[in-house]
């Protein structure tokens, strides 16, 4: 079995380990978008997510750079993110700097600006439902293959599974509900971020990677660890 | 619905009511649209007082006031469990075994005087966290699809007005004026948290001040919340214990007699 195959296995079975009853829907995401990256050799992995205004939000991201959030919010009017959102299918541009101005005037050069070359998103769909996207990015041109589209769909797939806790939703309330706390949750964590970012002296990226290694060292929910921050809980920070 | 037609609407539905008075858009109004546009019994805000406690401020509809009270009274009903949970709370039917359970006081007491459903969502982000709004229903049954996300937009709508309120915003009925917050709102989020640290104070209070700060100086809340994570703008109380701002990275301190109209260097 090759490296990959033992790895796309034990990723699968890690997730798997993490869907249980009360669990932290953030630092779920957070670590399916790290697995992405390093099992579709990707550069960087965005999840984003549609609030009740047909907004799509960044939840989580493989890198907490502020340009991921920025190509995020950009796909709003436009992007591979928008399009696979409203059609439910992957959505690819194997090379930026080829008709990528044309396709996307405002997203392609802001995206090669970041140091991007190829991007793809992957629909997160459940059944008729589609309620966001995976975005991934590389700094090289090429398409993907049809096993890392195919493995990466699966691993979307997961992550709406993830989000919605079970496959056959029958009230669109819950899913609603669900979306809702997932969104909120992020919002905390956007606040924690600037109270840490204040308190600390050091960018909001690098307040997110104090905040997250605190939650997986303390074995934590990223959400409880951003409202303790907040709120003035908790005031020393595990290191990254 | 497109991002653009809910909130255009519900916000509409709002300036509408707020003309007709010749005043700026209240909490009243924002209740009375909502209960138009949802086909709502009544509607009510309870909001988050100073010790914490629940206590309800503005109801409007038969019943709506009474029940309101009746919830904080009892510290049972939806509108309660929403503030604990801080999450949504649908309760699609009071007169059902269900809802007695969990209610058991209130659940007959609202289904006695013909409001059999009541939804509940929490007036927050994050933990800028205001209040509860509760939509009453004469009816049993699921709010639906569009019915819930305009009830969810309500509720966003009603955290702007109350932060406004509270930072003496007066953005009239001009709806170009009115910055919704879901723009941009990660770093919105972030400059919140930041401001908080500044002038310590809460997350709510920090997003009054971001935006009493834009609407003074007449720019977009986005700009305002990129300048302050990028550091060009700070929040500092000023030695009156008023709050000041001053541009750039030092720590300096505004001179006594500066007011929001200083100039700021830089963008």
């Amino acid at each position: 079995m090759s490296t990959t195959d033992r790895r796309v296995r034990e990723t699968f079975v890690e997730l798997a380990d993490t869907l249980v009853d009360d669990y932290d829907v953030l630092g779920f995401l957070d670590l399916l978008a790290d697995r992405v990256v390093e099992l579709l050799d990707v550069d960087a992995c965005g999840v984003v997510l549609v609030d009740h205004h047909g907004t799509l939000n960044l939840v989580a991201a493989s890198t907490e750079e502020t340009r991921l959030l920025e190509l995020s919010q950009l796909q709003n009017s436009e992007g591979p993110c928008l399009d696979a959102f409203r059609t439910g299918r992957a959505m690819s541009l194997d090379d930026l700097s080829v008709d990528g101005d044309g396709r996307w005037p405002q997203f392609a050069p802001a995206a090669r600006d970041a140091g991007f070359a190829a991007v793809h998103a992957l629909p997160m769909r459940l059944r008729e439902a589609v309620i966001g996207a995976m975005n991934l990015f590389s700094t090289r041109t090429g398409r993907l293959a049809d096993e890392s589209l195919a493995l990466g769909q699966a691993m979307a797939d997961v992550a709406t599974i993830g989000i919605l806790h079970e496959r056959t939703i029958k009230h669109q309330e819950v899913v609603v509900g669900q979306l809702q706390s997932a969104l909120d949750s992020r919002i905390l964590v956007e606040q924690a971020k600037g109270v840490l970012a204040e308190r600390l002296a050091i960018s909001v990226d690098d307040a997110f990677a104090l905040l997250r290694g605190h939650a997986r060292s303390t074995n934590s929910k990223l959400r409880e660890v951003a409202g303790a921050v907040v709120d003035g809980t908790i005031t020393q920070l595990g290191h990254a | 619905m497109s991002a653009e037609r809910l909130t255009d609407r519900v916000w509409g539905a709002i300036i509408e009511r707020a003309r007709a008075e010749g005043a700026n858009p209240l909490v009243r109004h924002v209740l009375e649209a909502c209960t138009e546009e949802v086909g709502a019994a009544g509607c009510a805000l309870s909001m988050v007082g100073a010790t914490g406690a629940h206590e309800p401020i503005v109801a409007v509809g038969e019943h709506c006031e009474e029940l309101e009270e009746l919830q904080f009274t009892l510290g049972q009903g939806p509108g309660v469990d929403a503030a604990v949970d801080d999450g949504m709370v649908l309760a699609t039917d009071l007169a059902h075994e269900r809802a007695r359970r969990r209610w058991p006081v209130f659940a007959p007491a609202a289904a006695a005087r013909g409001l059999r459903a009541l939804f509940a969502f929490p007036v927050a982000a994050g933990a800028a966290r205001v209040g509860i709004l509760d939509v009453y229903r004469r009816e049993p049954g699921d709010l639906g699809a569009a019915d819930l996300a305009t009830a969810l937009a309500f509720a966003d709508a009603m955290l702007v007005v109350v932060l406004d309120e509270r930072g003496l915003v007066r953005s009239g009925t001009d709806q170009s004026r009115i910055g919704v917050l879901p723009e941009r709102r990660a770093e919105v989020h972030q400059a919140a948290g930041m401001v908080s640290v500044q002038l310590g104070v809460g997350v709510s209070e920090a997003l009054v001040r971001l935006r009493a700060y834009a609407y003074a100086h007449d720019r977009r809340l986005a700009e305002v919340a990129a300048d302050v994570v990028a550091r060009r703008l700070r929040f500092a109380p000023d030695r009156r214990g008023m709050t000041d701002t001053t541009s750039g990275n030092g720590m300096i301190d505004a001179p006594p007699n500066s007011d929001h109209d200083q100039p700021e260097g830089g963008a």
